[in-house]
C-alpha cells in the first residue's frame, strides 16, 4: 500500500463522517471466531449488515483495505483517562483523593471530562473504551470503577462497575505498613459494610452502632459484599494474591484481580476460582520486592492456565497514551501469547466482564467498532486508518496533530 | 596538606624552550589534577575470529544491505560485504535472511544509579542537597548488580549512558559503560569515552529548590544558578591556566587549590566533557544555547527534547542533537506539546536525532520505540525507511556521545557490537537473538549458557532458569 492512497484514504473518512454506509474492501478481519483473511465488510447506520462474499459491492463511503486489518476498538482496562490533563499539575488530577473522609464512596467517573486532550489522542489511535480506575489517596480502597466510551461525544457508560482497592505495597504503606494489618482493615471495613446491609435504616437514623468507615462508603461496598458488584483488588506478589483469592472466598465476593505481577506462579489458583485479570504484560523487572517475579510470559503462563485475561499498559504510558495498550499486546505475543488471546485481552474479554455497550467483537448485526490498521494490527508501524466508534466515524483530529501541521508547514519552508 | 594534595595530581614535566630555540637543560615540573582517577578496568575478552553469513543489514549509518557477510576479529568488524573470502577454519554464524543491526545505544539511562527493585537503599541517581552539584559523579552511584542491565542487553543494548537525574541545575557526570556484566563499574566503563555533565532546564529544579525557598524556584532563577557556576568555573579556570603558565615561565608557583565542582566545570570550557542538557522546550533551549556562547562552551545534546520539533532548524545550525522519546508526554507542562512525529521531524530538518529510553522497561525495546517514530513519520507523508530510522538508536546516538567513529554502525573498523533479530528489527514481534559486544557473545536467547544474570537474581530465579 502506497502512502499517497493511505492520505487519499484519510481525507475521505475525514469527508465522510456521516456517511450512512461503509464498505471496507479485502481486510484481514480478526473476530472471536478467527481471522477472516481478506474479507469485506459492510456497515450500514453504524452497524455491521455484512461480511465476507456477500457484502454489496457499493456505499456511501469505500475503503480499500488490501494489505491492512481490522480489530474491535481497543479497551484499556486501567486507566485514568479523562481524570487527569497534567499529570504534574495537582487541579488536572482528579484520579484519587487526599480526603481521608472518603475512601470507596469515591466515583471517578464523576470527574470525567469528556474535553480533554487525551481522548481525541488517544482515539485517533484505534482506543475506543477505558476504564477508569481511581487510585489510593489515604486508604486501601480507593473507590468506585468507571467505564468511558471514547466516541465523537465522549461519556460515561457506567459509573460504578466495581470497587477498587490496593493490596500493593503502596495500599499497604497507607493501612501502616504491614499486610496483617491491612487485612484487618479490609476485614473489618467488609463486616461492617455487611452490618450496614443488614441494618441500613437504623445506622442512617443514627440508631445502630458506630463505624470506621462513613456511611457514604459503606453504601459503596454494600453490593461488594452482597455479592452483586466485583471487588478490583491491584497486588503484585503470589502470597498477596492467594490471600485475597481466600478473603474473597470467605466473604462470598465477586472478585477481579489487577497488577498480578507474579500471577503465572499461582496461575492455577486464579483460574480456578474463575477471576479475571487485568495486567500488563510488559513488566518484567523485580522492580520491588512484590514483584521479584516478574517475567515477560505471565500473560502467556496465566492464559494456559484458562485465566481470562484484561490488558492495561504500557508500562507509566497507561492513560495519556492509553492506546499503547496494543504495544503490550504485541509484547505479549513475541513472548508466546497467541494473537488472538492478546486482541480478545484489549477487546471483547473486557467488553464481556464490563458490559461495555459494545461486543468488543466484529460480527454481523453488532454496532460497529472498530479500528482499520495499516497492517498487521499489533505492529506498530501499523497505524489506525479509520476508526468507528459506536457506528460513527471520528475525524482523525487532535491537538497533537495541530501542532505537528503547524511546525511542520514552518520546517518546509525554512 | 600540601603532601596530600601533591600526591593527587599527576605531574607532568614539560620541556621549556631555551632564547636561542634549543630546549633548555633544566625542566619545569607542572603538577596537574589527574584527569582519569577511576579508569576502566574493561579489556576486551580474547575471542576466535567469526563471521556472519549473508545477514540482512541495517547498517546504523542509514543504509540497508542484503545477503551480506561481515568478519570479526579481535572485537572488530575486519571485512563486510557479499560473499567474504574466508580463511579455512573460521567459525562461520549463518545468518542467511535474518536480520542484523549495530547494539543499540541508550544514551539516557539511570540504570545503576536507580536500580530494580527501586528501593530507597540504591536510589542514587539524584544528589539533590544543592543545586549545582557538578562534583558527583553517576558511575560512584553505579550499583553494577542491577538486574536492568541484563534485561537491556537481552533487548539488545550494547552501550548506555549512566546520567544523574535531573534535580539539579547541573547534576554532575555522567559516564558511558559497555554493558557487559561486572562485579565492578570499572569493569564496564568504555575505555576512553569522553565524560558528559547533565544539565536541567526547568520544571525540575525550580521545583526541588523552590521548595525549600533557595535559589532556584523560577527559571530566571535557573538562568542565574548556571551563570553563577560558569561565573566560578572561568574563574577557576583562569587560576589553573595562570598557574601553567607561571610555572612554564620558571616561576616557583605553587598549584592552585583543587575544587571538584568546578574542576569538572572547567574539564566542559575546555572541550573534553559533553554537555548533556535536560530541557524540554524551544524557548529554553535557546537561552541555554545563548548561555553556552556566553561562556564558550558546547551542547552535544538536548534530552527529552519534547519540543525539539519546534527547535530543529536551531539544532541543525547549531549542530545539537535533539534526544527524544518515541511518543510520551503530558505528565509535566513542558511535555504537553508532544507530537509523535518529533524524531521524524528533526530528521526531515537534518538535525541529529536520537531515540532514547529514560526508563528501564523502554531501554528493553529501543528497536520499538524507533518504529513508532518511524511510522508517525511516514504517515504524514515523510518517506522514512527502517534503515534511516534505525540512525536513531545508532550511529546519531554515538555521535551524541562522541563516540562515532568506535560504535554506532557496522563498518569495517568499528568495534564489533552486533545484534542478529529473529525477526525484522522494527517488528513487534522481533526479539534480540544474539548479541555481541566487541566481537563477543554476550546473550545468547536460545543458549542459557549465554544469559547472564546478576547476583540479585540468585536463589529468586530458579537454577537453570531463563526468565524473559
Amino acid at each position: 500500500m502506497n502512502k499517497l492512497s493511505v492520505f487519499i484514504i484519510l481525507l475521505f473518512a475525514s469527508l465522510s463522517a456521516s456517511a450512512s454506509s461503509i464498505l471496507i474492501k479485502g481486510a484481514d478481519i480478526y473476530s472471536t471466531t478467527g481471522l477472516l483473511p481478506k474479507s469485506n465488510i459492510y456497515i450500514e447506520n453504524g452497524i455491521i449488515t455484512a461480511i465476507g462474499r456477500s457484502t454489496p459491492m457499493s456505499a456511501d463511503m469505500e475503503v480499500d483495505g488490501s494489505g491492512m486489518s481490522i480489530t474491535a476498538g481497543l479497551f484499556n482496562s486501567s486507566t485514568h483517562i479523562g481524570t487527569v490533563e497534567v499529570s504534574a499539575i495537582s487541579p488536572t488530577v482528579d484520579f484519587y483523593s487526599d480526603n481521608e473522609a472518603v475512601t470507596a464512596a469515591l466515583r471517578i467517573a464523576d470527574a470525567f471530562n469528556p474535553r480533554s486532550t487525551l481522548i481525541p489522542h488517544n482515539r485517533v489511535h484505534g482506543l475506543t473504551h477505558a476504564l477508569l480506575v481511581p487510585e489510593s489517596g489515604t486508604n486501601l480502597f480507593s473507590g468506585q470503577v468507571g467505564l468511558v466510551q471514547l466516541g465523537n461525544q465522549p461519556k460515561v457508560i457506567h459509573n460504578s462497575l466495581a470497587v477498587a482497592l490496593d493490596f500493593t505495597e503502596s495500599g499497604v504503606e497507607l493501612s501502616g505498613n504491614s499486610r496483617a494489618a491491612a487485612l484487618v482493615q479490609m476485614r473489618q471495613a467488609l463486616d461492617d459494610a455487611k452490618d450496614f446491609s443488614r441494618n441500613r435504616k437504623a445506622a442512617m437514623a443514627g440508631d445502630h452502632r458506630d463505624y470506621v468507615l462513613s456511611y457514604a462508603d459503606l453504601a459503596a461496598l454494600e453490593p461488594v459484599v452482597n455479592g452483586d458488584k466485583p471487588l478490583l483488588v491491584k497486588t503484585h506478589r503470589a502470597s498477596d494474591i492467594t490471600t485475597i483469592l481466600a478473603l474473597a472466598k470467605d466473604f462470598q465476593l465477586q472478585l477481579i484481580l489487577s497488577g498480578a505481577i507474579e500471577g503465572w506462579m499461582v496461575a492455577e489458583e486464579i483460574a480456578k476460582a474463575g477471576v479475571p485479570v487485568i495486567m500488563d504484560p510488559i513488566h518484567n523487572l523485580p522492580n520491588s520486592y512484590e514483584s521479584l517475579g516478574a517475567r515477560l510470559d505471565n500473560a502467556k503462563l496465566l492464559a494456559d492456565a484458562g485465566v481470562t485475561l484484561l490488558f492495561t499498559g504500557m508500562g507509566g504510558s497507561d492513560t495519556h497514551n492509553a492506546y499503547l495498550v496494543k504495544q503490550s499486546a504485541g509484547n505479549a505475543v513475541a513472548n508466546g501469547l497467541s494473537k488472538s488471546m492478546a486482541i480478545a485481552a484489549m477487546t471483547s474479554n473486557p467488553a464481556k466482564v464490563f458490559g461495555a455497550s459494545v461486543s468488543g467483537d466484529i460480527a454481523v448485526d453488532q454496532t460497529a467498532d472498530l479500528v482499520l490498521w495499516g497492517g498487521d494490527p499489533l505492529e506498530l508501524t501499523s497505524e489506525a486508518q479509520l476508526v468507528l466508534i459506536n457506528g460513527e466515524v471520528i475525524p482523525m483530529e487532535s491537538r497533537s496533530f495541530q501542532l505537528r501541521d503547524r511546525y511542520f508547514k514552518r520546517l518546509k519552508k525554512d | 596538606m600540601k603532601k596530600a594534595l601533591s600526591k593527587s595530581l599527576a605531574l607532568i614535566t614539560v620541556m621549556t624552550l631555551g632564547a636561542c630555540g634549543e630546549m633548555a637543560k633544566d625542566s619545569v615540573t607542572i603538577s596537574l589534577p589527574n584527569k582519569n582517577p577511576y579508569p576502566s578496568t574493561y579489556q576486551t575478552p580474547e575471542s576466535p575470529a567469526f563471521a556472519l553469513i549473508g545477514a540482512n543489514l541495517l547498517t546504523g549509518d542509514g543504509a540497508e544491505l542484503t545477503n551480506t557477510d561481515l568478519l570479526i576479529e579481535n572485537g572488530k568488524i575486519v571485512a563486510m560485504g557479499p560473499a567474504l573470502e574466508l580463511q579455512p577454519g573460521t567459525i562461520q554464524v549463518d545468518a542467511s535472511g535474518q536480520w542484523v543491526t549495530p547494539g543499540l545505544i541508550d544514551v539516557h539511562s539511570h540504570m545503576g544509579v536507580y536500580p530494580s527493585p527501586s528501593t530507597s537503599n540504591h536510589s542514587d541517581g539524584n544528589e539533590m542537597t544543592s543545586p549545582v552539584t557538578a562534583e558527583v559523579w553517576a558511575e560512584h552511584s553505579v550499583w553494577p548488580e542491577d538486574p536492568q542491565f541484563e534485561k537491556a542487553l537481552a533487548g539488545g543494548v550494547t552501550t548506555v549512558q549512566i546520567l544523574p537525574g535531573s534535580g539539579n541545575l547541573i547534576g554532575g557526570r555522567g559516564v558511558t559503560l559497555k554493558n557487559i556484566p561486572s562485579i565492578t563499574v570499572q569493569g564496564m566503563k568504555f575505555p576512553g569515552a569522553p565524560y558528559s555533565l547533565k544539565m536541567a532546564c526547568g520544571e525540575n529544579p525550580k521545583r526541588v529548590y523552590g521548595r525549600r525557598n533557595t535559589l532556584p524556584s523560577t527559571r530566571m532563577g535557573n538562568m542565574a544558578g548556571y551563570r553563577a557556576a560558569w561565573i566560578e568555573a572561568s574563574d577557576y579556570k583562569k587560576s589553573w591556566d595562570d598557574y601553567v603558565t607561571d610555572a612554564q615561565a620558571g616561576e616557583d608557583v605553587d598549584p592552585p587549590s583543587r575544587n571538584l565542582r568546578l574542576e569538572t566545570l572547567t574539564g566542559v570550557l575546555e572541550g573534553d566533557i559533553r554537555i548533556h542538557n535536560h530541557c524540554y522546550k524551544v524557548d529554553e533551549m535557546a537561552q541555554m544555547i545563548d548561555m553556552s556562547k556566553e561562556f564558550g562552551y558546547k551542547i552535544a545534546a538536548f534530552h527529552h527534547a519534547v519540543e525539539a520539533y519546534k527547535a530543529a532548524p536551531m539544532l541543525a545550525k547549531e549542530g545539537i542533537c535533539g534526544v527524544m522519546w518515541a511518543d510520551w508526554w503530558g505528565f509535566k507542562q513542558e511535555a504537553f506539546d508532544m507530537v509523535r512525529e518529533n524524531i521524524a521531524l528533526v530528521d526531515y530538518a537534518q538535525a541529529c536525532a536520537v531515540i532514547h529510553s529514560d526508563n528501564p522497561i523502554q531501554v528493553q525495546r529501543l528497536n520499538q520505540e524507533m518504529a513508532k517514530a518511524m511510522s508517525a513519520g511516514n504517515r504524514m507523508g515523510l518517506d522514512i525507511s527502517a534503515a534511516k530510522a534505525m540512525r536513531w538508536g545508532t550511529y546519531n546516538a554515538a555521535m551524541s556521545l562522541g563516540l562515532e567513529d568506535q560504535i554506532g554502525s557496522l563498518a569495517v573498523g568499528k568495534n564489533a557490537d552486533i545484534v542478529l533479530w529473529t525477526k525484522h528489527p522494527l517488528s513487534v514481534y522481533s526479539l534480540a537473538q544474539k548479541v555481541w559486544i566487541d566481537g563477543n557473545l554476550r546473550f545468547d536467547r536460545f543458549d542459557k549458557s549465554v544469559q547472564p544474570t546478576s547476583d540479585f537474581n540468585l536463589g529468586i530465579i530458579s537454577a537453570g532458569e531463563a526468565r524473559p
